[in-house]
This record gives C-alpha cells, structure tokens and sequence, in this order.
C-alpha cells in the first residue's frame, strides 16, 4: 500500500501560482476595499437612485470615478510588494520570464477590483428591484465599466514596480480622482469621452458598441503598459496600444452621438379615467395608482367643469395648451423616494398650480390674485398655506386686510352650490394660461 | 547625533515635511485656478482633498522600519508618537489654510482645519489596524465616496457622516472630525503602528 501512495504523491500537481495569488495576500482586501468604498457611496445616496433602474445605472456607472483610483492604488501597492519585502532579487531567480511574472501577482488584484466593482454593481441593483416602478435593469455599461477598473489596477502595478516609494500609492489614488473629476466636469473637448467616468442622465442609454470600445481603449492601454515594462519583446506593446488608439479615435470622434435617450423615457402612461388625464412617464409607470390618488382631491372637485387641460403630463418640454406639466418625479431623492412620494399634498398643490399656468402677469388685478389663491385653497392648499396666513394675521392693517379678503374669497367658493361653483370654476378655467384680467370672473 | 534628531530621521520626517510643503503649494495653485472669488463652492475639492493627502503623507511617516527594535526600549513611547502625530498634524493644520483664506462661515480656513483633523485621525486610527504604509487606503476610500454621495444628500444625520464636506461653522461635522482626531490620536499613541513583517 505504501508503494502506491509514494507513487501517487509525485504526480499531485502543486496550486497554480494564481491561485495561492488570488487567494491570500492583499488582491483579496484590494476588492473588499473597492466594494466597502463603493458601498458607502452608493448607500449615502440611496434615494437618488433606489427605485429607479435608470438612475440605479448612472449613479453605479459614476462610481467609477472612485473604483479606478482606488483600484489603480491598489495596483501601485501590490506592484511595490517585492520591494517591501525585500525579494526582488528572489524573484529574478526565478525560471519563468518576467511577464509570467508579473501578471501572477498583478491579476489578482486586477480580478478582484473588477470582481468588487461588479459585486457592489450587483447589490445596487438587487437594493433598486423592490422599490423599482417601471422600465428594466440596464447593465450595459457595466462591462466597459468592469474593465476599466482591472485595467486601472495593472496600469496602478506598472507603476508601483516603476517608482521606489512609500507615497507613490496614495498620490496615484489621488491624481486619479482629481484626474478623472476634472475630466468628468468639462463640458467641452472631446477628450472627455475617453473618460471611463463620464457622467450621464438618468434616461440616456449608451449606443452598444460605446462599452466594447471603452474596454477596448482601457484594456489596450493597460496592455500596452504591462507588455512595454516586462515582456522579453516590448515591440508587442505597439500592437495593443494600437488597438488602444482605434477605440480612442472612435470614441473621440462620435463624441456626443456615443449616447441616446431610451426610448422608453419618451412614452407615457395614463390614467383616463379622470378629467384630466393623468399621465407619467413610462420609466414610472407603477406610480401610476400614486399619482391618481394623490390628485384624486382635485380630479374628484373638477367634475363636470369645462376648459380644463386634457391631461396632467411628465415631460421636460413646455406643455401645449392641451396639457398641463406634472409636477416631474425626478431627480429622484426629492418628491419621490424609493418609489413613493414624499408629500402627495405638495405634489397636489404643484399640479393645481399646473393647471393654472399663471404667468408672471406685468398687470395682475387684486380680483385675478384673489381668484388663484381661492381655486389653490378650494382644490388642493398649498403646505404652506397655514404659514403665510398666520404671518399675514400677525402683520400690519393692509396684510391684515389683504388676508380678510382672501378668506372671504375662500369662502364664497367653497360656499357656492354645485352647478354654481361648476359654472364659475369653467369661466376660471377659460383664462388659464393667461393674462387677461378682465376675463377672470369675481368672487 | 543627538536622539531626537535620531528619531525624526528613522520616521523620514525631512522627507514627510518637503512632501508637506508640496502639498500646500498643489493647494495654493490648485484653489487659485478654481476662481473660488466668484464661488466659495468652487473651492471645495481643495478643502476635501489637500487634507487628505497630507494624511496619507503623516500617515506614512509613522512607518517605522525596525519596529522590534523598538519595543526593546526601555523607555515609552508614546510621548514620542504623540507628539510626531500632533506636531506634524499641526503644521498640517496651520499650513494648509493659506490656501483657503477667507469665507470662514463656509468653505475657508475653519473647514480645512476641520478636514486635516479628521482624515489624520482616521489615517493614525488605519496605522495601528493596516499598518503606517497602506493607512491611506481607509480616509481616501470614505472622503472620496462621500465626497460623491453627499452632494444633494438631506437631514441632520448628513451634517455628521458626510463631514469632509461640510461648511466651516457646522457643529456635527466638527465633532465627528474632532472625535475621529482624538480616537486616532489615542489609538496610535498607545499602539503604534501595527508591525509590518517580511510579508508586509
């Protein structure tokens, strides 16, 4: 039996180098770090992005700006690891070339950044999917994002094999972040879109081929980096730093064409079955039911009354005469968060005042003030209401006398009998959008 | 040679002081072509990160490369280490606010004190867990993040976890940066570095 052991254990093959790399040692802490760091951000803005898939996709892709400095960091300090521990010349003695050598203790720091980057991805989406209300995960940004980082920690090993000291690290970390900052805040130059950071809105989506070419420019960089410091041919590095400078070029050159607003973000869904319709955009669509309800108030008070707008409608352009814009949902983080709202009185009063579509009149009469505040008051108050009436009640004869009429004219609406009101709130309407004081029937 | 001077050269302490001054003369280029004049807002990348990178430099001037050595002494050492950190976090501290002078209620020379304070703290806290060399690693990862997160971020809890970036007169960030200073501080003066061997 003994024989058979003995001849067995020769031929058990040793771990690969790899292995013993990824496993132990720093590459491990490396993506720790990066998910830790990645997840205090992601979690300090939460409600900007939770909720929404869109959102939760910008605000993972702006995470960069952090994950390639710290990963680059990284690099630089596994890159000086040999020095530290004073085996530089052990590891010449080596039989495998330099760049076998190289690679096995720069990929796994490499891999494991990426592998964080990924994770912490991965948790903010599965930290959007309960509150999301509409529209899809969007994941394509994500592949040219995770090579941007294993590629910033192999350029971060180049030079912390390249330079002997202790503050090299940190300093890559920071010329990084104030690097890629800078670059993320221009607005002009088309070097910007060479910017694994680049910000964007929430509803633009990337044309497909934008990620592979930002990989593609990334990784060819880093490459080419590696090969020229430790391949036995460095004339090799030409070739992915060719490849590096095609993918530039492209990006450069399509600059704003690289991204496109989803389509989705264009449609709306509605909600008939008022007068008038309520509309959201189709990224939102779950919050549908909400929104009915939370202006249910005014639809429910507006029955029967002619000239009103069609519908209530979320979108960024000026509203036709027969819309009236809604209160926008986003940015998130303010009237909706995790996928409600945050004050439906607020946003209630926000849509009256849509409907009014006052504008800012050269010439308002007392009679044309004293009717908005009386239709604001009569179909949704504004919160702060209460507030601006008690300031007025507190303040000098003419406030005084200015919120005595108010209240009057409050009442006398509220006080008018159905078909009256009706009547008088058609004839309201009729003006809205306008400046025509005469038109603007008494109270 | 006397000990004192023995002791400053072991820490590259000429070094830590010439990498100190770099920093303040980036600040000072750095806040000048922010037009902060026009913004005090504008200046708010030098008063997150000049502090953080004179941490990483006092941070890893707390290295010690024959700490075995060291604890055969016979005499403490946490006089020394204290007044290492507090020496060098003072002309940090005093220093850097030329880049900044003005709009103290905001973002000026209160805050920039504030933020050394704080990311030294955690720095001397990250060298008695990690090690002196890689104590950078944990203040850049927390400024840089919420450096990100806080912008646009609500409620009272933010005056004090996003406290790198807030104005100069805010109470909570104060305290957090204060506390953070004080547990660093304590931590490192009682500690020290933690040893980093051949695996290092």
């Amino acid at each position: 039996m003994s024989l058979v052991t003995d001849r067995r254990a020769p031929a058990a093959r040793a771990p690969h180098p790899l292995r013993a790399e990824a496993l132990r040692g720093f590459a491990p802490f490396a993506g720790a770090a990066v998910l830790l760091t990645l997840g205090v951000l992601l979690a300090g803005s939460a409600a900007r992005w939770q909720g929404g898939w869109a959102e939760t996709a910008a605000q993972t892709h702006i995470t960069v700006l952090i994950a390639v400095p710290l990963a680059a960091a990284s690099g630089c300090w596994q890159g000086g690891r040999e020095r530290r521990r004073r085996t530089e010349e052990l590891w010449g003695t080596l039989v495998r070339a330099p760049l076998a050598r190289f690679l096995a203790s720069a990929l796994p720091v490499a891999l494991w950044t990426a592998a964080g980057y990924l994770a912490a991805a991965g948790l903010a989406m599965l930290a959007t999917w309960p509150y999301a209300q509409g529209d899809r995960p969007h994941p394509e940004l994500l592949p040219g994002d995770t090579v941007a980082v294993a590629a910033a920690a192999l350029l971060g090993h180049v030079v912390g094999r390249a330079l002997p000291t202790r503050l090299a690290a940190p300093l890559l970390a920071i010329a990084g972040y104030v690097g890629l900052g800078v670059l993320s805040v221009s607005h002009s130059g088309s070097a910007r879109h060479l910017d694994p950071a680049f910000p964007i809105m929430a509803p633009d989506a990337p044309v497909w081929w934008q990620p592979v070419s930002m990989a593609v420019w990334t990784a060819g960089l880093a490459f080419a980096a590696v090969l020229a410091y430790a391949a036995r041919r460095r004339v090799t590095a030409l070739l992915p730093l060719a490849a590096a400078v095609a993918a530039g070029a492209v990006l450069t050159q399509t600059g704003d064409g690289l991204w496109h607003e989803a389509p989705l973000a264009r449609r709306q869904v509605c909600d008939t079955s008022t007068t008038p319709a309520v509309c959201v955009n189709a990224r939102y669509a779950g919050m549908l039911p909400q929104v009915a309800d939370a202006l249910s108030g005014i639809t429910g008070k507006l029955k029967g009354v002619r000239n009103l707008p069609v519908r209530w409608e979320e979108r960024d352009h000026e509203s036709h005469d027969a819309e009236a814009q809604l209160p926008s949902l986003t940015p998130l983080g303010w009237s909706v968060v995790r996928g409600r709202l945050t004050d439906p009185r607020e946003f209630a009063w926000g849509a009256t005042a849509a409907l009014q579509r006052r504008p800012d009149c050269l010439h308002s009469t007392e009679r044309m003030r004293r009717a908005d505040d009386a239709v604001e008051a009569y179909l949704a108050p504004s919160p702060g209401q209460r507030t601006f009436d008690d300031i007025d009640a507190r303040g000098d004869a003419a406030h005084r006398a200015d919120l005595r009429k108010r209240l009057a004219a409050r009442a006398r609406l509220a006080g008018m009998g159905e078909e009256e009101r009706r009547d008088w709130l058609s004839a309201y309407f009729a003006t809205a959008g306008t400046c025509d004081v005469k038109g603007v029937p008494a109270l | 040679m006397t000990g004192l001077l023995l002791y400053a050269r072991s820490r590259a302490l000429p070094l830590t002081l010439l990498a100190l001054a770099g920093t303040t003369a980036f600040a000072v280029w750095a806040a000048g072509s922010l037009d902060a004049y026009l913004d005090p807002y504008r200046r708010v990348p030098v008063v997150a990160l000049a502090p953080l990178l004179a941490a990483a430099v006092i941070g890893t001037s707390l290295y010690s490369a024959s700490d075995e050595l060291d604890r055969t002494s016979v005499r403490p050492w946490w006089p020394r280490r204290l007044a290492q950190l507090g020496a060098l976090t003072a002309l940090a501290a005093l220093v850097l606010p030329l880049a900044v002078l003005g709009h103290a209620e905001t973002f000026g020379p209160p805050a920039v004190v504030r933020n050394t304070l704080g990311c030294t703290g955690v720095t001397a806290a990250a060298a008695v867990v990690l090690g002196a060399r890689l104590s950078w690693l944990p203040a850049f990862g927390y400024v840089t993040a919420v450096y990100l997160a806080s912008s646009g971020a609500r409620g009272r809890a933010v005056t004090v976890w996003a406290w790198p970036m807030q104005p100069g007169a805010q109470p909570g960030a104060w305290a957090a940066a204060l506390t953070a200073f004080v547990v660093g501080a304590a931590l490192y003066a009682v500690r020290g570095a933690r040893a980093e061997g051949p695996r290092g």
